[in-house]
């Protein structure tokens, strides 16, 4: 019985360890409208990814493009995402072309927001160029409204909070 | 020509697309089923007609925390984009009167997904997709040749869905499903085409973009949304997608695409910030897309179906009807017309190893692509388009034409050639004879007359089938013409020679001439008419004698020539004793089957093929009406055979024996004369005539034979010819 209360300090800081690392982490909703340029050709695969501080893929948040075919062709995102292969179903949607805009819902954990994460835009045209990073930002609060500009396939994206 | 060349077309088109098309009519067929099975779940609870956009914009924004995009399907089914107030989103069905949930809209099944993709692409990315649309555009030619070559069998583009002659299930049904299902073909290979265009941006779609920065000009009016004359006017057909504003900035604005052109309209003014009309190649496309997919169409989605579907028959039908083709080639040469020959080639012998080395050499420079048209010398005439003559010919008796050649030179005279032409003779003969090729040689220099004429290569006479000297010829003829031949062109045969036990032999007549009966070999299939090949001992070559067949015997007539070697040894032959040969099959001096009447004709020897046939022989049905002419020296000659017709006598109608050596001097040909009109007549009934014996009894039967006809009923004798109805086997 002694030697219970001894480690009860450990079992106790166990179980609040595992317990915290359970709790669902909240995620908001936040509002992504992405525009393309007025180029020609097939739609655009978007994957939206949100990188840790060290600069690595941490959490696939939205892709455009359902053809998995073409999914390795967004290479830097397919080294990431390609050995697991998680479903994606849920946060995957159609592209859009050339000139379209298209106005998705993303999820970003709250406690990723001004820790040193980065948002990053990928974007690829069939047999035409890749854009590694379309378009990469702080995430932070002041980066999660207003209008950002793409320097590949994206001419701007704009977030709101829902 | 003009058939061959539409069928050549859809054969090499459709066997480089067949793999691909395999694939695309499978997967295609499967896609096809996908609007079918999806539109059974049923969502359209309302007519999308009587619901206004204001309506199911102001009930979206009612159920939903946001509502970020709406689409109505080709279907009628209106899907909307929604957060709902527990903050999920979700894509969902609505009642647009409502803007209540009615489902989910599901995942697109994993299996069309991965069909689509195989459909699209073979799984090879823009490699798969150029091929795929190579494909569509190779079926569209299919389909376009194969309505060309059924035009061409049908008689005209107006008789194209006349009843069909083709009995082969196959054959049958490749045609029928075909004309039935062309239109539907071509619409799916041509617009699959277009979509491929479009893809590789070869056919550009150039949208115009909205300019987003404009700003309204109007007053902002902040009433509600079902105030808006905008949103109150259009009803929920017309549109496509629409995606409400971003934000509730006023610089935000509703982006809807309706069927003809796009527009941005202002949230709060409902005023149109910009429109623009969808130009023709993105409603092309449009198009394509559906009518290549069935969406909006059930009844397309089943025709396309169907078309898929069918596609594989087409396939496994055409390759059925090329293997057997293929397999009909192989046994009988298939000729070109003779006006769209380049290469003619003509014969003149009796059937037998010339006619077998004229179609060796026919099938082989047809091979190599070149049109040949094979025919009897006797069929001369005029060629459109032929450059080259070839003709391979024998010598009968004393340096005559073989009978199918006998009009060659006197057509040669008349007929008038379009072009000009080359011409080698090939003569076959054996040096035994005094008039070696003589009739080769008669031909050759008839040619080397005509100014329409001009040699290819010189006469070349070929002793006994020679090997050595018709390589020789081919390969000068290939040096000449340029066209590649294979050498070792089987000419002759080669035979297995077997044992025949004589069983008896007549003593020898007056004539020297003697009968022979032979034990016709086990499973030896032997009928009147046949030839017997007979190796003398310490002889190369055999001799031929017609023969006759008779009960399980062979009969052959044989006359004693003072020097003849093989006459003399069989003469000296008795019961019992066995001969070396084999039995030559001669199908073009057999009796008809068809039992119409026959006049036999012959002189000496030359009677023994009759002796069968006059009489019923085995299952073979002789005919009723049957004549028989036999010219000898004197009426004593005949003796040797008459016991061998008292079995036929009753059919036998005419005996006629012309003795030339009695006191009323009479020939064969004399006696034909006074039967004139049995002799039409029996021509006129489809009967046969038959002749054997000597060359020159022919020649001088025919001609009374021609006589009669041309006074009797003003017809040329040969129409008959042609017509198979006067059959010689003479020597």
């Amino acid at each position: 019985m002694k030697r219970f209360f001894k480690i009860l300090p450990a079992v106790v800081l166990v179980s609040f360890l595992a317990l915290s690392f359970s709790t669902p982490v909240d995620k908001i909703n936040y509002k992504c409208l992405i525009q393309l340029k007025n180029y020609t050709g097939e739609g655009a695969y978007v994957v939206i990814s949100l990188m840790n501080p060290e600069g690595d893929y941490e959490e696939t948040l939205y892709v455009q493009g359902k053809d998995a075919e073409w999914y390795s062709e967004i290479s830097e995102w397919w080294k990431f995402y390609g050995k697991r292969r998680p479903d994606i179903d849920a946060i995957s949607g159609a592209t859009i072309s050339g000139g379209e805009r298209s106005i998705n819902v993303i999820q970003i954990p709250e406690d990723k927001i001004d820790k040193g994460y980065k948002i990053r835009f990928e974007t690829a045209v069939e047999d035409q160029e890749y854009y590694a990073k379309d378009l990469e930002f702080d995430l932070t609060q002041a980066n999660l409204k207003g209008k950002k500009e793409g320097t590949g396939f994206i001419r701007y994206v704009r977030l709101i909070r829902q | 020509m003009i058939l061959s060349f539409w069928r050549y077309c859809h054969l090499i088109l459709a066997f480089v697309s067949a793999l691909f098309l395999i694939v695309a009519s499978v997967t295609g067929a499967i896609l096809a089923c996908e609007p079918i099975t999806n539109n059974t779940q049923a969502y359209q609870i309302v007519d999308i007609e009587d619901v206004t956009l204001a309506t199911t914009i102001t009930q979206l924004k009612e159920e939903y925390e946001e509502v970020i995009s709406l689409e109505v399907t080709a279907y009628h089914d209106v899907i909307a984009s929604v957060i709902t107030y527990d903050g999920n989103s979700e894509d969902i069905y609505i009642n647009p009167q409502t803007g209540r949930k009615l489902g989910v809209v599901q995942q697109r099944d994993p299996i069309y997904v991965w069909t689509t993709n195989l459909h699209r692409s073979l799984f090879l990315k823009s490699i798969g997709r150029f091929f795929v649309g190579f494909v569509s555009l190779l079926l569209c030619l299919v389909a376009v040749s194969g309505l060309f070559l059924l035009a061409q069998r049908q008689g005209g583009f107006l008789k194209l869905y006349r009843r069909i002659k083709e009995k082969d299930f196959n054959q049958r049904y490749h045609i029928i499903l075909g004309r039935w299902l062309l239109i539907p073909i071509i619409v799916i290979a041509a617009t699959g085409v277009f979509l491929s265009l479009i893809t590789f941006d070869i056919v550009p779609i150039s949208k115009t973009e909205h300019d987003w920065s404009k700003e309204p000009s109007q007053q902002v009016s902040t009433g509600d949304i079902s105030d808006i004359p905008f949103f109150q006017g259009l009803n929920l057909s017309e549109i496509r997608n629409l995606s409400f504003p971003f934000s509730e900035d006023e610089l935000d604005y509703y982006e809807i695409n309706l069927k003809d052109r796009d527009v941005l309209v202002h949230q709060y003014s409902g005023e149109v910030i910009s429109e623009i009309e969808h130009p023709f190649n993105f409603i092309l496309s449009q198009w394509s897309y559906n009518l290549h997919t069935g969406t909006g169409s059930i009844l397309w989605s089943v025709i396309l179906f169907i078309s898929s579907c069918s596609l594989l028959f087409f396939i496994f039908s055409g390759i059925t009807i090329y293997l057997k083709r293929k397999r009909n080639t192989k046994q009988h040469l298939v000729l070109d017309d003779k006006d769209a020959s380049e290469i003619v080639i003509l014969v003149g012998s009796e059937g037998g190893s010339t006619f077998a080395f004229a179609k060796a050499l026919a099938k082989q420079i047809s091979k190599q692509g070149k049109s040949v048209y094979l025919g009897s010398l006797n069929q001369y005439t005029s060629y459109q388009k032929a450059t080259q003559l070839l003709i391979l010919t024998a010598t009968y008796g004393d340096g005559d034409a073989p009978t199918n050649a006998r009009h060659f030179i006197k057509k040669l005279a008349i007929i008038n050639q379009p072009n000009h032409i080359q011409y080698a003779v090939v003569g076959f003969g054996s040096r035994d004879y005094e008039h070696y090729c003589r009739f080769a040689e008669v031909v050759d220099q008839a040619l080397k007359q005509q100014d329409q004429y001009s040699p290819l290569l010189g006469l070349e006479k070929i002793n006994e089938h020679s090997q050595d000297a018709i390589n020789n010829w081919l390969h000068n003829y290939s040096q000449a013409s340029g066209i590649e031949l294979k050498k070792e062109l089987a000419v002759k045969k080669s035979h297995d020679y077997m044992q025949f036990k004589v069983v008896e032999r007549s003593p020898l007549n007056l004539d020297d001439t003697f009968i022979l009966k032979l034990k016709i070999h086990k499973k030896q299939r032997v009928q009147s008419g046949d030839i017997l090949q007979i190796l003398a001992p310490n002889v190369d070559k055999p001799r031929a004698y017609s023969i006759a067949c008779n009960d399980n015997e062979i009969l052959l007539s044989v006359k004693l020539h003072r020097k003849g070697i093989c006459s003399s040894y069989l003469s000296k032959l008795a019961a019992g004793d066995c001969i070396t040969g084999y039995v030559e099959k001669n199908p073009n001096f057999h009796i008809s089957k068809d039992g119409a009447p026959v006049v036999y004709i012959s002189n000496g020897t030359g009677i023994a093929p009759f002796l069968g046939m006059i009489n019923h022989n085995g299952s073979r049905v002789a005919s009723k009406d049957q004549y028989l002419f036999w010219g000898g020296k004197f009426m004593e000659s005949f003796e040797l055979y008459k016991s061998f017709i008292e079995k036929g006598k009753r059919h036998l109608h005419i005996c006629q024996v012309a003795t030339s050596r009695e006191l009323s001097k009479t020939y064969v040909q004399d006696e034909l004369w006074k039967q004139k009109e049995l002799l039409s007549t029996v021509l006129n009934q489809n009967g046969t005539i038959m002749i054997c014996g000597s060359i020159a009894m022919r020649d001088d039967v025919l001609k009374t034979l021609e006589q009669v006809m041309a006074l009797e009923c003003q017809k040329d004798l040969a129409l008959y010819e042609q017509n198979g109805q006067i059959l010689t086997d003479c020597y």
